[in-house]
């Protein structure tokens, strides 16, 4: 065999031979490929008239339109194909008439006699320029993204991941085993639920986005990110996921460092404010008790007096019942601030304000790892009230709800959010967690100030919170759920002049 | 003309400025009750004035302003600071400022006359 000499069979070239069907010559032609036949010696004794118009010369100084760099390739190819007899395949540069490389992918296909010998070997080069680039495309952008795709048929348990897709999940190229018990294997046990959450949701919506952590066989983590699309079977059954997944671990990391700066920051303005609070608190009540003991101490000493000074005893008494008044002019004034009777009333959505709350707070409840649901009524009636007082109960339900289930690690930390019309026509906002819940006999308690089961909590939030539900004629109350965890709402009444405008 | 020494309270709190005279009188002391340190320096019991029992926080000037202003007019009277402010930090800083003690209202008798009687201890 030998395919290295163009210019053995220069001679030789010859449009198709007799064996073929007149038709057929046309029907070749008609092919939109370039198609050649080649002797097991590797002269090609026949090409179609595609492959002359491309090339531009006739199909004996064939090599001469291969690329250089991809000559020994198919070369290797072809000659494989003709010793084994079995069909082979190549994807080739091959110049145009015009000097211009265009990719094509080539098939080769021996013919044997009776005796199983290649008397011949047929061949079709198709142009694959386009998806080539394609090819390219997606590479420079998977590059340039730091992302990877995949392409998996979840039920047919192949290897449908790229090596760069293995690499993500810091396996070597190949061994991932397509199943997805072996996909659950590499992913951090406490972030499964929320990507089984996410895949849930993708069989509702078609879409894949889920960010969660893998652990690599060195016991490195990693966070990624995947985004795709998920394909469904006749029944409704996923079998196919498209889509990107990238590496975020430096972000995550930078998001960690923002949230916890954040918390600290919310703690020294929390611990700040009410130290500042506590110390204006004091130094009122202070004035007055000074005078009191003052007082008291005098009067003590005029009544031990000998003789007893015992009018100016009564002029003491006197200004010490006025300092305990004072006093409690202090504590009245301090529940008047507390109550803010100064709040102000305004129109107010509630799913709306729920909604900035959840903005606000979702990325510290996705580092909780805690699964929110809302399920927020249409046509909720309006209300009346402090729109900014309204959303401090709802943040600090939020977080009670996210802080019960700190601990939680055996079920998926979810908070469920809901509004709805009550009976009565008011509006009802609830936050179910599956946290640790309570015992009920310590229901009244929880509302008590100062009283708090957390480790750093000071036990003021849900005490702050009734007072401001109260304020808005309405109730905020906890019950127990079937399940574990709690569910802690407030009703208020929807105004009348709203709901009449 | 009494002999005894003379209290002088600089308060803006009036219950104490009623309230602390009849003390420091039981005690065995005279007193004047002054509701601001500009009142004080004006007034002219300040040559007289044996001990001082100033209130740290006041509008206008301060407790400690006015410690600084009698150094600078080289008035040396004991001054015992009286504040309703739980402030740790503020006591040594007085102190050491030459202040014979902070007491945190609200005070007992005891501890008002034990502090009466350093500052008055020739």
């Amino acid at each position: 065999m030998d395919f290295s000499d163009p210019q053995r069979h220069a001679d030789g070239m010859s449009r198709p031979k007799e064996s073929f069907i007149p038709e057929l010559g046309s029907v070749v032609d008609a092919l939109p490929g370039l198609v050649w036949t080649a002797l097991p010696d590797g002269h090609v004794d026949f090409v179609n008239q595609q492959w002359r118009e491309y090339t531009g010369f006739s199909g004996d100084a064939w090599q001469m339109a291969i690329h250089p760099e991809d000559l020994p390739r198919l070369l290797e190819c072809l000659r494989s194909s003709i010793s084994t007899a079995r069909a082979c395949e190549a994807e080739v540069r091959m110049r145009r008439f015009d000097g211009e490389f265009r990719w094509f992918a080539v098939r080769a296909n021996p013919i044997t006699d009776a005796s199983g010998t290649v008397i011949k070997c047929c061949g079709l080069n198709w142009d694959i320029e386009d998806r080539k680039r394609g090819e390219e495309l997606l590479d420079l952008a998977q590059k340039a993204a730091r992302a990877m795709a995949f392409d998996w048929y979840i039920q047919q348990k192949i290897n449908a991941w790229s090596p760069e897709q293995e690499a993500l999940y810091g396996l070597p190229p190949g061994t991932f085993d397509g199943t997805y018990e072996s996909w659950k294997k590499l992913v951090h046990p406490d972030d499964w639920p929320g990507v089984v959450a996410s895949l849930k949701h993708a069989q509702e919506t078609g879409n894949i986005s889920a960010e969660y952590r893998v652990v690599w066989p060195d016991g490195s983590i990693h966070w990624l990110s995947a985004n795709g699309l998920m394909f469904f079977d006749d029944r409704g059954q996923p079998f196919r996921m498209v889509g990107f997944t990238a590496d975020v671990t430096r972000r995550k990391q930078v998001e960690e460092e923002l949230r916890r700066t954040r918390l600290e920051l919310a703690h020294v303005a929390r611990v700040m404010s009410l130290g500042a609070l506590t110390a204006s608190i004091a130094h009122e009540v202070n004035q007055p008790l000074s005078g009191i003991i003052t007082n008291a101490s005098t009067c003590m000493r005029m009544l031990e007096a000998d003789p007893p000074n015992v009018e100016g005893a009564r002029e003491t008494v006197r200004r010490t019942i006025r300092d305990g008044h004072r006093a409690s002019d202090v504590i009245t004034r301090l529940r008047a601030l507390f109550s803010k009777k100064q709040a102000t009333t305004e129109v107010v959505e509630l799913n709306q304000a729920t909604r900035e709350v959840i903005a606000l707070t979702l990325s510290e409840l996705q580092s909780n790892r805690v699964i929110l649901k809302t399920e927020l009524a249409d046509d909720l009636p309006l209300v009346a009230g402090d729109r900014v007082q309204l959303q401090q109960v709802i943040l600090n339900l939020l977080r009670n709800a996210s802080d019960a289930m700190d601990s939680v690690d055996d079920r998926p930390r979810q908070l469920l959010i809901k509004t709805e019309q009550d009976a009565d026509g008011g509006v009802r906002l609830s936050v179910q967690d599956t946290g640790v819940g309570f015992e009920l006999e310590k229901m009244n308690k929880l509302f008590e100030a100062f009283y708090t089961t957390k480790k750093d909590g000071m036990g003021i939030g849900l005490s702050v919170s009734r007072s401001i539900i109260a304020n808005h004629r309405g109730r905020l109350w906890a019950s127990a759920n079937d399940g574990p965890g709690a569910t802690f709402s407030f009703s208020i009444p929807c105004d009348r002049t709203v709901r009449d405008n | 003309m009494s002999t005894r020494p003379l209290i002088s309270v600089v308060d803006d709190d009036e219950s104490v400025r009623e309230s602390l005279p009849d003390l420091l009188n039981e005690f065995g002391f005279d007193a004047q009750a002054f509701s601001s340190a500009e009142e004080f320096l004006a007034s002219d019991w300040l040559s007289q004035t044996s001990c001082l029992l100033l209130d740290v926080a006041m509008p206008g000037m301060t407790g400690p302003d006015l410690q600084q202003e009698l150094k600078v007019r080289r008035q040396q009277i004991p001054i015992v600071f009286i504040t309703a402010h739980h402030d740790e930090t503020v006591r040594p800083h007085l102190l050491a400022q030459g202040a014979v003690e902070c007491l945190f209202k609200p005070f007992t008798d005891t501890d008002l006359l034990h502090a009466l009687n350093t500052a008055l201890r020739p």
